[in-house]
């Protein structure tokens, strides 16, 4: 379904990406581990061109994106869930997330709603909806922030550290929701520090270091049998915290 | 973007188009109106020996005479440039005068004296020396300029020169016979010998033949038959106001406000003052947001750099030049071979002016704007248009609001500099009360408390405004 090949990021003097390619198949549930400050951000958001690529290819659906061409298309198709949830300030919680299928005309305002207030309901937050962002708890934000990016109906969701900016009493309830959208099917590329997630739910597991991938495989593979030194000093980090 | 770019340079063109046709029919007469008994107001109107005399010239051509009251240092670039036909405002002959426009045949002789304080050791004219106030651009200080006995003040109006001299500020003014007789105090006297004598003359653009000769063969009838004479005596008893020394203080007030319907002046100042605010604030906004929203997009799709050179060479150069500067060079330059209504080059020239300030303000706030919420926006599929329409320019408005407030508020005071080229705006319109009263207190005071008042609203209702956005949306 998505097809990255030899994606070059630099920023200044600073090579980010040093040559990634990657395949994504429908229904993939992709884990990105790594240290900080080895590129997975950066990978992520270059795939929906949040950052231009320096060179390299993103192949969606057997389309090359085209920043000029199809960008707004790829957008409304890849999901993307940020760690600072980036909820829009100035609208209550019924126009966040009915803002874009409203205005790119997926939806009908009042179709948006009834569908908005649908997905609030199954995440208990629909006596929320004129309330504005800054009224709400983070876990609150993220999750309402996810239901934004459900809404489009999109083919693949882009979850970047979700759970990163969360206190630590909130995060289950954000990956409670990530994992019942995982069950429903959705192809998903995952950066996060949660193992517990990436172990239980994830299909595969990528470990990427200093802008290149070292290490691609199950969840099994990558916790039970790492084969790289580099990813065996990873997980005794992450185990001993 | 294009579009609505193009749309308002078409507004634009339409509002200098549609005001520009200079009216057939009409003899437009620039003076400066305080200068009895030669031009003065009485009645809200300006009335004055001049007057009366380009009031039969007028009738000689089959015109209707306007009158436009403008600074005196205008006068002449206002005939040169052909935005009036003749001047006329007790001007004396001068040879650089004579390079930019002609004379006509004079019609009244001018005798600049001497006025001291009763006691000075200033007699004759031998003696002249230390502190002298004239008026900006009369002959007094064509005369002066340049002997260096006298330390010359400068005063925009003659009334201010007595002021002077009044508060010691100089030993003596220089100025015309009549208004000084007008003029004087109890403890002032007018020294005998004049200064220098010389004539007035009425000036008409270089090519304006016709006019000139009409003009002449009036003036010339007029003197003959010694109606100038007449005029001159009349207007000087008509002119006489109350001058005794201690006037109390209701008398003041009936004085300023209430005798000859002076409160109008007031009135029209402060339309003219709101009137000018009000459109400088629309155009400035406008033109504001527009380089604000070109040069936010240069700065997220490096697009648009032709424009974006544009918006930053626009602001640079606004902002670095006085607004009574952009005033004139508008209305003597771009407006020069056309006749345009005052008020509205007042609008387009403070807006001009307000645009590169707001400009940046507005363009200070986009940028304020967490960048988280543009990458949302753009994630979601959304494009520049509605991420900038619906979610950055709503959360930037909220914070621009204050310094837009204070903008707006110095706009409604930067107005006054309308007065140069002859808006009657708030403090032209305390200008013209104190140059018949010769009282500049209550009127300075009065316009100062509605300047407070003006500004002490807009502030309520900039914060009230920002109120109504904070509740709303807290970040």
């Amino acid at each position: 379904m998505l097809e990255i090949k030899n994606l070059k990021k630099s920023f200044g003097n600073k090579i980010v990406l040093k040559g990634i390619s990657l395949n994504v198949y429908k229904g993939d549930i992709i884990g990105i581990i790594g240290p900080s400050g080895c590129g997975k951000s950066t990978l992520l958001r270059c795939i929906n061109y949040l950052e231009k690529p320096t060179s390299g290819k993103i192949i969606f659906k057997g389309n090359t994106i085209d920043e000029k061409d199809n960008l707004e298309e790829l957008r409304m198709k890849v999901g993307m869930v940020f760690q600072q949830f980036n909820l829009f300030n100035n609208l209550t919680i019924m126009d966040n997330i009915i803002l874009a299928p409203v205005k790119l005309k997926l939806l009908t305002k009042k179709e948006a709603k009834v569908e908005a207030l649908k997905l609030l309901d199954q995440i208990g937050l629909a006596d929320k909806i004129n309330n504005y962002p800054s009224e709400l708890s983070g876990g609150q934000k993220q999750r309402i922030a996810i239901v934004r990016a459900l809404i489009m109906k999109p083919d693949i969701m882009l979850f970047d550290e979700p759970t990163s900016a969360l206190d630590p009493e909130m995060i289950g309830e954000v990956t409670n929701l990530m994992q019942n959208i995982a069950r429903d099917g959705m192809t998903m590329i995952v950066v996060s520090h949660e193992m517990n997630f990436i172990k239980n739910f994830c299909n595969r597991v990528i470990f990427m270091e200093e802008g290149n991938i070292i290490e691609d495989g199950t969840p099994s593979e990558i916790f039970n049998y790492p084969k790289d030194d580099r990813l065996k000093e990873f997980l005794s980090k992450v185990k001993n915290k | 973007m294009k579009k609505r770019l193009l749309f308002l340079i078409l507004i634009l063109m339409l509002f200098i188009t549609g005001c520009s046709s200079r009216k057939e029919g009409e003899l437009i007469l620039v003076t400066e109106a305080g200068f009895a008994p030669y031009e003065y107001y009485s009645g809200g109107e300006i009335v004055g020996v001049d007057i009366d005399i380009v009031k039969e010239i007028a009738k000689r051509v089959n015109k209707k005479l306007v009158i436009k009251d403008v600074a005196f240092d205008s006068i002449i670039s206002e005939v040169k440039t052909g935005k009036s036909d003749i001047g006329a405002a007790g001007i004396s002959y001068t040879e650089e005068r004579a390079k930019e426009v002609t004379f006509t045949i004079d019609y009244a002789s001018s005798k600049q004296m001497i006025i001291v304080k009763k006691g000075s050791t200033i007699t004759s004219t031998n003696n002249l020396t230390g502190k002298v106030a004239v008026q900006l651009g009369t002959t007094a200080d064509a005369f002066l300029t340049g002997n260096n006995k006298v330390d010359l003040v400068r005063e925009k109006k003659f009334l201010a020169c007595i002021q002077d001299l009044k508060d010691d500020k100089v030993v003596a003014v220089v100025m015309d016979e009549l208004p000084a007789k007008e003029l004087i105090t109890s403890d002032m006297v007018i020294l005998d010998e004049p200064l220098v004598v010389d004539s007035y003359g009425m000036v008409v653009s270089k090519d304006n033949k016709e006019l000139l000769d009409v003009a002449n063969t009036v003036i010339k009838e007029l003197k003959e038959s010694g109606k100038i004479d007449e005029m001159i005596i009349n207007h000087s008893l008509s002119d006489k106001e109350e001058k005794e020394e201690k006037l109390t203080f209701y008398k003041r007030i009936y004085n300023s406000l209430i005798y000859d319907k002076r409160y109008e002046y007031i009135l029209e100042g402060l339309v003219n003052t709101l009137i000018i605010a009000l459109g400088a604030v629309v155009i400035g906004l406008v033109i504001g947001t527009l380089l604000a929203i070109i040069r936010n997009y240069y700065d997220n799709t490096n697009k648009l750099r032709l424009l974006n050179g544009f918006a930053k060479l626009y602001v640079n150069i606004i902002r670095g030049t006085p607004s009574i500067l952009q005033l004139m060079i508008i209305y003597y330059v771009i407006f020069s071979q056309t006749s345009v209504n005052i008020v509205l080059v007042g609008i387009l020239s403070f807006g001009i002016n307000s645009g590169a300030y707001v400009a940046e303000i507005i363009r200070g706030g986009l940028n304020a704007v967490d960048k988280g919420q543009i990458e949302a926006g753009y994630a979601l599929g959304l494009n520049y248009r509605s991420v900038i329409n619906h979610i950055v320019f709503p959360q930037a408005l909220k914070s621009t609001i204050p310094s837009l407030g204070n903008e707006f508020i110095t706009l409604v005071k930067e107005t006054s500099v309308g007065a140069y080229i002859g808006i009657v705006e708030l403090t032209k319109a305390s200008d013209i009360i104190a140059s018949r009263t010769y009282d500049y207190f209550l009127p300075l005071i009065l316009i100062a408390l509605i300047y407070l008042v003006i500004t002490y609203v807009l502030s309520k209702l900039v914060s009230k405004v920002e109120k109504r956005l904070n509740k709303n949306a807290r970040n």
